[in-house]
């Protein structure tokens, strides 16, 4: 599936019925709990704004920020790299990678390195690879893509997984949730004992410290980041925060936005490398910042917010689209109504042209987000630049032509109306790409002007 | 294709965008910056007895006792005989892949979510809290704030912050299949926090 066959992939999601139930209770139940977390707390509405204030201030001074992260943590002993787009954060990866003889490499969920396709890329260089988060692991097992940004595998059955762990991990047949999960705990354990390299994501950067911060539930992150050698974290150049305080907004909130947590099982602030040799944890840090269309996006007022995303997912959950249609249909790796405007300004709006078009302007998405990033506006937006570019308008050039012509002569209108009512019933009206998914009112059989002069 | 140009193209890039526009979708609206808005000042035991409720909701287990003594016996009716490793020594990986127990202690507790705080400085060998399938973490009552804002700042009051800071707020878990939870999916599944009340019998503020 790609982004420029959004409309196929859309209409295959609605037939899928198995799908549709499971999307079904993941978003409502992850949109129930949602709004519980938020409402224990007094002062939501005070943490958006903050949060916003504050990334605003990091992304119209991200170089200063950047400036101040870089030199912070390589003060500690961390190697930050600077990676222009992909393929460049792929090459140091994968360089460092086999610079330190390495074979094993264990991954924590990133949507970053989802983003720069970094586990095809390793395994070209002669790597094996495994994904340790659960979701992950089962999609990777399945040849698949996440479907959700914080639950990868919520379109996969319980029965689909055992099936899959049978064929691959060679277990027998079961329906328990819990000895999957085991199955996958003993099976990851000697992958995480022989790895070489470990690599995780970033949730935010501390500018003032120099801390990376990797927020998750299942432990997989803290073996990654702690039992390799090497430890490499991929982070995008936005994910900045000024102050080690500034967490105190962003923890409350991101956890409670994603699953409703009113914090995250673990939490792992790592500054730099360890003191002393013999100190539990990796000897080397790498971190790779990566800009990969970034940096554009902060040309515009409008496209600029899109930076302060923090990764939660809760637009997916209340969007109306994602709800019907799922991750899949989307074929970008960041679905959804933030997908729908990050993916067309990273890889290129010829390319992602339906996307920004996947959305019914509800607001639900705004009234979620808790950076208060307005993707209705931003998709709107988007629009407007496809239009820009479209060049062949002929057609509704003309269709606006000759509606203007009717709606200046009244008379011209009255005949209109009477045509398009006799077509109606002898016909139907011509427009079945509107009607095939909606209803269209009929026109009535007395207009209110004949019905005027008739009464009066 | 070097480095160095990566960083100065990107910083180019950053400056040159950044000057294209005016910074007029600031979002500006007000909000209450005061950390301690809604921090009410609780009496040591309330601070606990809250700690306790909060880790207890993510099914963690809690017990409060008085004393050393109190503690190790705790920890040895838990270990019920299995093997220990303890995070204040070293470990080999092939004890920490096979010891039944972890017992860690605990530098600092946030009452407002149930949290433990492992810092490396002490902890040195963090990886006891999360592989085996029991952690058992010792926490001194006067070490535990009311909020995570209080905490972040008392991390902070050090000279620097230590390489590793690990919270930790209840079991491992997961809901990955069909949005069942499992505990224990790569860290322990049983999680028992034992309080030492000990240090704050003297009614004193936290430390």
């Amino acid at each position: 599936m790609n982004t420029e066959t959004f409309a196929e992939n859309a209409k295959a999601a609605l037939n899928d019925a198995q799908l549709r139930g499971a999307l079904r209770k993941a978003t409502t139940l992850f949109g129930i709990r949602r709004r519980e977390a938020a409402a224990s707390l007094s002062n939501w509405e005070d943490l958006r704004n903050e949060a916003r204030a504050i990334k605003d201030d990091v992304l119209l001074h991200l170089d200063r920020y950047l400036e101040a992260f870089v030199s912070k943590a390589e003060s500690r002993g961390a190697k930050v790299h600077w990676a222009r787009d992909a393929a460049e954060a792929n090459l140091i990866i994968c360089r460092l990678s086999v610079e330190r003889g390495a074979r094993n490499v264990v991954k924590s969920k990133s949507m970053t390195t989802e983003e720069i396709h970094l586990n095809a890329a390793l395994e070209g260089a002669g790597m094996r690879v495994v994904e340790t988060d659960l979701g992950e692991y089962i999609i990777q097992l399945a040849g698949e893509t996440p479907s959700h940004i914080i639950a990868p595998a919520i379109h996969k059955t319980k029965r689909q997984v055992a099936e899959l762990f049978t064929t691959e991990l060679g277990i027998p047949p079961t329906d328990d949730v819990g000895q999957l999960t085991s199955t996958a705990r003993h099976t990851l354990r000697e992958r995480f004992a022989s790895a070489d390299v470990g690599i995780s994501g970033v949730n935010f950067g501390i500018a003032e410290t120099g801390t990376i911060v990797i927020v998750e539930n299942e432990g997989n992150i803290r073996m990654t980041t702690s039992l390799p050698r090497t430890h490499i974290a991929v982070m995008g150049i936005e994910k900045l925060l000024p102050r080690f305080a500034d967490l105190d907004v962003f923890l409350k909130l991101l956890p409670r936005s994603g699953t409703g947590q009113a914090l995250s099982t673990y939490q792992s602030f790592i500054t730099g490398t360890k003191r002393n040799a013999d100190d539990e944890g990796p000897d080397e840090l790498h971190i790779i910042l990566l800009d990969n269309g970034r940096s554009r996006m902060l040309a515009h007022p409008v496209t600029r917010q899109s930076l302060a995303c923090i990764r939660c997912g809760a637009c997916l959950n209340v969007c109306p689209v994602y709800q019907q249609i799922g991750g899949h249909a989307y074929g970008s790796v960041y679905p959804g109504p933030i997908g729908a405007v990050i993916t067309p300004q990273l890889i290129g709006i010829e390319k992602a042209a339906q996307l920004p078009y996947a959305s019914s302007l509800c607001g639900a998405c705004r009234e979620v987000c808790p950076v208060k990033i307005d993707i209705p506006r931003l998709l709107l937006h988007l629009r407007g630049e496809i239009n820009q570019q479209r060049t062949n308008h002929r057609k509704e050039r003309w269709a606006f032509r000759l509606w203007a012509a009717i709606m200046l002569r009244p008379w011209l209108y009255e005949k209109t109306a009477v045509a398009a009512r006799l077509m109606q019933r002898w016909f139907g009206l011509p427009l079945q790409a509107w009607t095939s998914g909606r209803d269209l009112r009929p026109i009535e059989e007395e207009s209110f002007r004949e019905h005027w002069r008739r009464s009066r | 294709m070097n480095i160095g140009d990566a960083r100065a193209e990107i910083m180019n890039s950053i400056r040159t965008h950044l000057a294209m526009s005016a910074p007029d979708d600031v979002l500006d609206a007000p909000f209450n910056t005061d950390p301690f808005k809604n921090s009410v000042p609780l009496a040591a035991q309330q601070v606990v007895q809250l700690f306790k409720r909060n880790v207890e909701l993510v099914d963690g287990h809690c017990l409060v006792v008085n004393g050393q003594s109190e503690v190790e016996e705790a920890v040895n009716r838990i270990a019920n005989g299995r093997g220990i490793a303890v995070s204040g020594s070293a470990v080999s990986k092939q004890d920490l892949f096979t010891v039944g127990v972890g017992v860690t202690g605990a530098q600092a507790g946030i009452a407002e979510t149930g949290t433990l705080v492992l810092d490396s400085s002490v902890e040195r060998n963090r990886l006891v809290s999360l592989v085996p399938p029991i952690h058992i973490a010792i926490l001194d009552a006067s070490k535990i704030f009311l909020t995570l804002g209080e905490t972040l700042a008392a991390l902070q009051s050090g000279a620097e912050l230590s390489p590793a800071i690990t919270f930790i707020t209840g079991p491992s878990r997961t809901a990955d299949i069909e949005l069942t939870l499992a505990l224990g999916v790569h860290g322990p599944q049983e999680l028992y926090v034992i309080i030492n009340e000990g240090t704050i019998t003297n009614q004193g503020a936290p430390a």
